[in-house]
């Protein structure tokens, strides 16, 4: 078979990959990756092998076992052989980071992977990179320095939908929120859990929807509130998102809580502590008493 | 439905935090250690200027084995009135099951309050 051949096999695997990951079938995907790496080995093509330990390795990050996939893509990247790959390991070693929460670390990497999508000219890589500091940014509370890189993201993303856009959208969306720009951060919420239902991908979907409950409950939109967050709550419990259940349960819990639903608020900070924070039995009787909005950041 | 007044000054809180920090013993060093997080951050923390995940809101209430009393006592004396403390603390002093009764009866009222208004607002999709 010839080259092109080959290539053309390799790269169905990995557009497979793609595809997957943008519906969020992430177990899915890392089978793809895992064909198009044994394809890559038994053509010997090194840039190939590069190109989907990445790829894999992404898949892995996502479905949180990283962690061992670090040391190949720091030596793909200090081997600084093809900027493709450079890129593309730079930035999952940031999303990595970023995943458990070393976001100094992470920012580190995403500064290297918008480098490198600078120079490769890719202006969607650039977006990805400039999304990934404003996110390590938005985790840390530097709200304002993460929505001009959000910014700078959607100025660079193509306007077709694609999972990164809605990401991106969803970002800049909850910081409008914090920095009080409501209306346009509903626009932006909407816009891309509309995108997010498109995709089909419930995963990012429960993201946005936690979102548009913070938002809600800032404008005292209660009700409103509660269904974007029991329909959140729903999706994560579904797909076993721990992260996602916390948030939901303690927002759907604030918003009975402020409408003077005791027993319902009560009912879900105490299956938030159960849960999650058994040691902790007084956290119901501390939610219900404070509003603890102004501290939290979903985003972290 | 009359809304509950809740405690909602970050500021507040990150002095208390301070304070109790103090109160340990406690450098910001060590105290961002024991939280698994930067001392820079514990700082903007302190100063109102940080916003936390859950899990980290809270491991600091766990660090300082907080109860509402201890963590937000001045702050609840200044927003919730004495007939509602003394509310809270009865109940407080009730088993599980007669705090659960209390609850159904407050539920129960409410319903009572809502069918008397005959609902107050628009759907939503």
């Amino acid at each position: 078979m010839h080259g092109e051949g080959l290539r053309s096999i390799f790269d169905e695997f990995r557009e497979q990959g793609v595809q997957a990951i943008e519906a969020g079938r992430i177990e899915e995907a890392a089978t793809f990756f895992d064909r198009a790496l044994a394809w890559a080995r038994e053509q010997g093509d090194g840039r190939q092998i590069d190109l989907a330990v990445c790829n894999r390795a992404a898949a892995a990050i996502d479905l949180g076992r990283g962690e061992g996939e670090l040391p190949r893509l720091r030596e793909i990247l200090m081997r600084n052989g093809d900027p493709v790959n450079c890129r593309v390991a730079a930035y999952n070693i940031a999303r990595h980071y970023e995943l458990a929460k070393s976001y100094k670390k992470a920012l580190f990497y995403a500064r290297i992977a918008r480098e490198r999508s600078e120079a490769l000219g890719r202006r969607d890589w650039l977006a990805s990179s400039y999304n990934l500091i404003g996110n390590t940014l938005l985790a840390e509370s530097f709200v304002e320095q993460a929505s001009e890189e959000y910014e700078q993201a959607l100025a660079l993303m193509p306007e077709e939908p694609s999972l990164a856009l809605a990401g991106i959208l969803d970002n800049l969306g909850y910081c409008r929120i914090l920095q009080g720009r409501r209306r346009e951060g509903y626009t932006l919420l909407y816009r891309s859990l509309h995108l997010m239902r498109r995709l089909g991908n419930e995963q990012h979907e429960a993201t946005v929807r936690l979102d548009l409950c913070f938002a809600h409950l800032e404008t005292g939109r209660n009700r409103s509130a509660r269904h974007q967050g029991m329909r959140a709550l729903e999706i994560a419990e579904k797909l076993g998102n721990t992260h996602q259940i916390k948030n939901a349960l303690y927002l759907v819990g604030e918003v009975e809580s402020l409408e003077g639903n005791v027993v319902a608020a009560r009912a879900h900070f105490t299956r938030l502590q159960r849960e999650f924070f058994p040691e902790a039995s007084y956290l119901p009787g501390f939610l219900l008493a404070v509003d603890v909005r102004n501290l939290v950041n979903l985003h972290a | 439905m009359a809304q509950i007044e809740k405690i909602r000054q970050v500021k507040l809180v990150g002095q208390k935090i301070r304070q109790l920090r103090k109160e340990h013993k406690l450098t910001q060093v060590e105290l961002s250690q024991r939280l698994g997080i930067q001392q820079s951050d514990l700082s903007r923390m302190e100063k109102g200027e940080y916003r936390v995940s859950l899990d980290t809101l809270f491991r600091i209430l766990a660090e300082f084995q907080m109860s509402i009393g201890e963590f937000f006592g001045e702050m609840a004396e200044e927003s919730v009135q004495p007939r509602e403390i003394q509310l809270v603390q009865k109940f407080n002093a009730l088993s599980e099951d007669a705090q659960r009764e209390v609850e159904d009866f407050i539920a129960f009222k409410q319903a009572l309050d809502r069918d008397r208004h005959n609902g107050d607002g628009s759907d939503e999709s």
